[in-house]
C-alpha cells in the first residue's frame, strides 16, 4: 500500500495545550479518507499542518513524497486545499475568482480560459460564470471554492469540512461530486463530523480524539476492529415468519443473539446480533431462502458508524 | 525512541525553487543581493578613509581615492567623495529593488538590470566612475542568467486582479472626476484669493501668481499622496487576513515577492494615475509663467517617491500586524513621526544646542549643515520647498558648493531632492524586504 500522506509521531502545541499529540496518519494513493472527530478533536489544527500553513512543534509529515516543512512549495503545488472557513473576495467575478488562483499557480494564460470553462462545469456553476462571488449561495461558494483547489490538477485533495452548513441537497451533491475526482485519480483527505458522509463514500477512516488517533484503517478493517457485532435486521411480511426467522437463525454460527423488534409500516421485522465476516452475513442471507422464508428486507444497519464513533470518543471530550 | 528534531532553516528563505526557471530567478536574485552589499562594503569604506582623512590621521588618502573613485571630476575633493556616495547609495537601491522584482517575476527586474548596466557603463566613462564597475558586473551576471528565460516572467496576477476590483463600475471613473473637481475647485480658490492681495499690494507680476498656483496645486496633491498612498497599501496583507482569503493565497504557489510587489503596484499605479491626472492642471500654471518644465519633473519625482515608500510603509505594517486598524494606526503614526515630528524636534533641539555658540569651528558647521540638510531630506514638504527655492535663487538642481560661514572655505551639497530620493526609496526597498520575510514566515 502506497502512502500518499504520512505522519509520523507529529505533534502541535499550543503555549502548553496539546492540539495534535503523536499523530501518525496513514492515507493511501487513491483513497477516499474520512478524518472524523468531535469539535476540538484536532483536524483542522491537522490539516494545517499538512497544507504547510502552520508549522508542527514536533514530528514528521510527508505529503506526496515532500516533506513539509522543509519542501512547502513541492507540497503545495500536490495539494488543493479548501479551509473549513474560508472568505472570497467581494469584488470579483466568478470567472475572474478562478483565472486569479489559476495565475496563482503559474498556469499560462493562454490555457486558463479553457480551464476555467472545465472546472465551472464540473461544479456546475457554468451558468454563474459572470456572477460576483459574494453573491453566490453557501453550496454554490462551496463549489466554487473546490473548483478553485482543482485549478492546478492536484494528486491530493485536503477538504476541511467541505459539507458544513449545506443543506442536504447541497450535501449529497458535493458527495456526489467527491466520488467523481476520486475516479479520476485524485486522493482526497477531508474532515466530517457527519459520518453518514464519511461511511458512505470513505474508503478509509481515521478517527481523532483530544489529538490522538484513536483508530484508522480501511472501511472494512475499521468495522472489524471497532464493530465485532454486526447488527442485521431482516424484514418479513408478519409475526409467525418473524417467529420462524427467529428461531432458524438463532443458533447458527456467529449469531449472537436474534431478537424480534417493533414492527415498521406493518411489517415484522428481526434483528439479527452477529459476528463475523462478509462471507458469514453472505451464508445467513442463504439460509433463509433455503428454507423457502419470503424475505422482504435483510439489511446491515448503517448507523453503525454512528455507534462506532460514539463508543470510540465516550467521555473523552476535551 | 530518539526523537528526530525538526530542521527549522529553509523554512525562512525568500523562496524555494520547485522547478529549474525559479532556481534561476533565486540565482540571479542573490547576484543582485550580493551586488547591493558589495556596494555598502565599498561606501563604508569610502566614509571611512574620508573620515580618517578629514581628520588629519592619514591627509594624503583623500586626493588619492578622489583619482581612484571618480577620475574625470574637476572640482574640490570632497564633492567627489560625497558624489561616488551618492551614486553608490543609488545603486544599492537599484540592485534591491531589482532583486525583489525578479524574485517577484516582474520583467521590468530585467529590463532594469541592463539599463543599470547601461547607465553605470555611462558614469563609469563619462564620469570615471570606479564603483560602478561592481554594479555592471553583477548587473551584467544576472541580466544574462535572467535573460536566458524571459518567458518566466509573467503578469502578476494579484495586481491584475486588484486593479480588476478598483477599475470596475463606475467607481474608478467617480473618484477621477471627484479628485479633478476637488483639485480644480482648489485652485481656482487660490486664484480668486490671491489675486486681489497682490493687487492691492501692487506687485501683480504674471509669473507670480504662476508660481503661486503651482506650489498649491503641488502642496495638495503633497498632502494627498500623504494621506492616500499608506491607506491603499496598509489594508493590504491584513485585509486578506481579515477576509479570510490569506491561508488560500499561502497555500497556492504565488510567492511572498510577487505577493507584495503586485499589492504594491497596484496601489501605487493608481496614486499614478491620481499625479498624471493632475498635470494638465498644473500646467495652467504654465499660462501665467513663471513656472519652469524642470520644476513640474522634480515636483514629479518628489510626488512619486513620496507615493512610493508611503506605500512601502504601509506595506510592511500591513505585513506585521493582524489588523487593519492597528496596522493603519501604526503607519500613520510611524509616517507622522518620521516625516514630521522627528525633523522638526532634531531641528529645533539642534537649533537649542548651537544657538549659543557664536563662533563655530568650519568641521562643525559642515557637520552641522549636513545634518540639516538630512533632516529636510526626510519630509517631502520641506524637501519640495527647499528643491523649488535653491532653484529659484541659485539655479541649482544637482551638487553645488556651499561657503562656509566660518571661515569661507567651501563644502560639496546637493539639492534635497537627491538625498530625500536616495533616502526614501532605500527605506522603501528595505521595507519590501521586510514585509516579504514577515510573510514568508510560518504560522507557529
Ligand atoms: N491558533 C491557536 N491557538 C491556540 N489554540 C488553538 C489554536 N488553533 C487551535 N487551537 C486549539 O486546538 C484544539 C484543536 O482545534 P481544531 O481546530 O484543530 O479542532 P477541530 O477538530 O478542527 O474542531 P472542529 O470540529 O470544531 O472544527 C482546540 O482546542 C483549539 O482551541
Ligand atoms: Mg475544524
Amino acid at each position: 500500500m502506497e502512502l500518499i500522506i504520512e505522519t509520523k509521531n507529529l505533534k502541535k502545541r499550543y503555549g502548553k495545550f496539546e492540539a495534535v499529540g503523536n499523530l501518525s496518519l496513514e492515507v493511501p494513493v487513491g483513497s477516499i479518507y474520512g478524518f472524523v472527530g468531535p469539535n476540538g478533536a484536532g483536524k483542522t489544527t491537522t490539516m494545517r499542518m499538512l497544507t504547510t500553513l502552520t508549522r508542527p512543534t514536533d514530528g514528521q509529515a510527508w505529503v506526496a513524497g515532500h516533506s513539509v516543512t522543509q519542501e512547502p512549495r513541492a507540497v503545495r503545488r500536490a495539494i488543493g486545499y479548501m479551509p473549513d472557513e474560508f472568505g472570497v473576495y467581494d469584488d470579483m467575478r466568478v470567472w475572474e475568482y478562478l483565472d486569479f488562483f489559476a495565475a496563482c499557480y503559474d498556469i499560462p494564460e493562454s490555457t486558463r480560459r479553457g480551464l476555467i470553462d472545465d472546472l465551472l462545469e464540473l461544479v456546475d456553476l457554468n451558468h454563474r460564470r459572470e456572477d460576483m462571488v459574494d453573491k453566490l449561495s453557501r453550496g454554490m461558494k462551496q463549489r466554487l471554492s473546490l473548483a478553485r483547489t482543482l485549478a492546478h490538477d492536484p494528486q491530493i485533495l485536503i477538504l476541511d469540512e467541505p459539507a458544513s452548513g449545506l443543506d442536504p441537497r447541497a450535501r449529497v451533491e458535493i458527495r456526489e461530486l467527491l466520488v467523481e475526482l476520486a475516479k479520476m485519480g485524485k486522493t482526497i483527505f477531508f474532515s466530517s463530523h457527519i459520518l453518514a458522509d464519511v461511511s458512505e463514500i470513505c474508503t478509509h477512516i481515521g478517527i481523532i480524539e483530544a489529538g490522538q488517533m484513536v483508530a484508522q484503517g480501511s472501511m472494512d478493517e475499521m468495522r472489524h476492529q471497532l464493530m465485532p457485532h454486526r447488527e442485521i435486521v431482516v424484514t418479513v411480511r408478519d409475526q409467525e415468519t418473524a417467529d420462524r426467522v427467529k428461531s432458524l437463525v438463532g443458533d447458527a454460527d456467529g449469531v449472537v443473539s436474534a431478537s424480534i423488534i417493533e414492527p415498521k409500516s406493518g411489517r415484522s421485522r428481526v434483528r439479527i446480533d452477529f459476528i463475523g465476516d462478509d462471507d458469514g452475513v453472505a451464508a445467513l442471507n442463504q439460509n433463509l431462502h433455503a428454507a423457502g422464508i419470503a424475505v422482504m428486507g435483510f439489511t446491515e444497519e448503517t448507523k453503525d458508524l454512528e455507534a462506532m464513533f460514539m463508543r470510540v470518543t465516550k467521555g473523552m471530550v476535551t | 525512541m530518539a526523537q528526530e528534531t525538526l530542521p527549522t532553516q529553509g523554512v525562512n528563505t525568500i523562496i524555494e525553487a520547485i522547478d529549474p526557471r525559479e532556481a534561476r530567478l533565486g540565482r540571479a536574485a542573490a547576484v543582485f543581493r550580493w551586488g547591493a552589499l558589495a556596494n555598502g562594503v565599498v561606501v563604508a569604506l569610502i566614509l571611512l578613509i574620508a573620515l580618517l582623512s578629514g581628520l588629519g590621521v592619514i591627509p594624503g588618502l583623500f586626493t588619492a581615492m578622489h583619482q581612484l573613485l571618480l577620475g574625470r571630476t574637476a572640482g574640490a575633493d570632497d564633492a567627489a567623495v560625497a558624489g561616488t556616495v551618492l551614486l553608490i547609495q543609488l545603486n544599492i537601491t537599484a540592485l534591491m529593488v531589482l532583486m525583489v522584482g525578479v524574485l517577484a517575476r516582474e520583467i521590468w527586474g530585467m529590463l532594469g538590470a541592463w539599463l543599470l548596466a547601461l547607465v553605470n557603463l555611462v558614469g563609469l566613462f563619462a564620469l570615471g566612475f570606479t564603483p560602478a564597475l561592481l554594479t555592471v558586473i553583477t548587473a551584467v551576471w544576472a541580466g544574462v542568467v535572467v535573460g536566458r528565460d524571459v518567458r518566466a516572467f509573467r503578469l502578476n496576477p494579484v495586481m491584475l486582479k486588484e486593479l480588476r476590483g478598483r477599475m470596475r463600475g463606475a467607481r474608478a471613473f467617480v473618484v477621477l472626476t471627484v479628485y479633478l473637481g476637488l483639485m480644480s475647485g482648489l485652485t481656482a480658490l487660490l486664484y480668486l484669493v490671491y489675486t486681489p492681495a497682490s493687487r492691492a499690494t501692487g506687485s501683480a507680476a504674471a509669473g507670480e501668481v504662476g508660481r503661486v498656483l503651482f506650489m498649491g496645486i503641488v502642496g495638495i496633491e503633497l498632502m494627498l499622496i500623504i494621506f492616500i498612498a499608506p491607506a491603499f497599501t496598509a489594508g493590504a496583507i491584513t485585509g486578506e487576513r481579515e477576509r479570510q482569503t490569506y491561508d488560500l493565497l499561502q497555500t497556492t504557489l504565488l510567492s511572498s515577492s510577487s505577493f507584495v510587489i503586485g499589492k504594491l503596484e497596484s496601489a501605487l499605479s493608481y496614486v499614478l494615475l491620481l499625479l498624471l491626472a493632475a498635470i494638465p492642471l498644473q500646467s495652467i500654471a504654465f499660462l501665467f509663467g513663471g513656472v519652469t518644465e524642470l520644476e513640474i519633473i522634480l515636483s514629479f519625482v518628489i510626488l512619486t517617491v513620496t507615493g512610493v515608500a508611503l506605500g512601502t510603509i504601509g506595506i510592511y505594517f500591513s505585513a506585521a500586524a493582524s489588523r487593519t486598524l492597528a496596522a493603519s494606526v501604526r503607519t500613520y503614526t510611524s509616517t507622522l513621526v518620521a516625516t514630521f515630528a522627528l525633523p522638526l524636534v532634531l531641528t529645533i533641539v539642534l537649533d537649542i544646542l548651537t544657538g549659543g555658540i557664536r563662533t563655530l569651528s568650519p568641521v562643525v558647521e559642515a557637520v552641522l549643515t549636513y545634518i540639516d540638510d538630512i533632516l529636510v531630506s526626510l519630509n517631502p514638504i520641506a524637501t519640495a520647498l527647499n528643491t523649488q527655492s535653491l532653484l529659484i535663487n541659485q539655479q541649482e538642481v544637482g551638487f553645488w558648493a556651499h561657503t562656509l560661514a566660518s571661515d569661507g572655505s567651501t563644502i560639496p551639497r546637493v539639492s534635497p531632492w537627491i538625498s530625500f530620493t536616495i533616502i526614501y526609496l532605500v527605506v522603501g526597498a528595505i521595507l519590501v524586504v521586510l514585509a516579504i520575510r514577515r510573510m514568508h514566515q510560518v504560522e507557529e
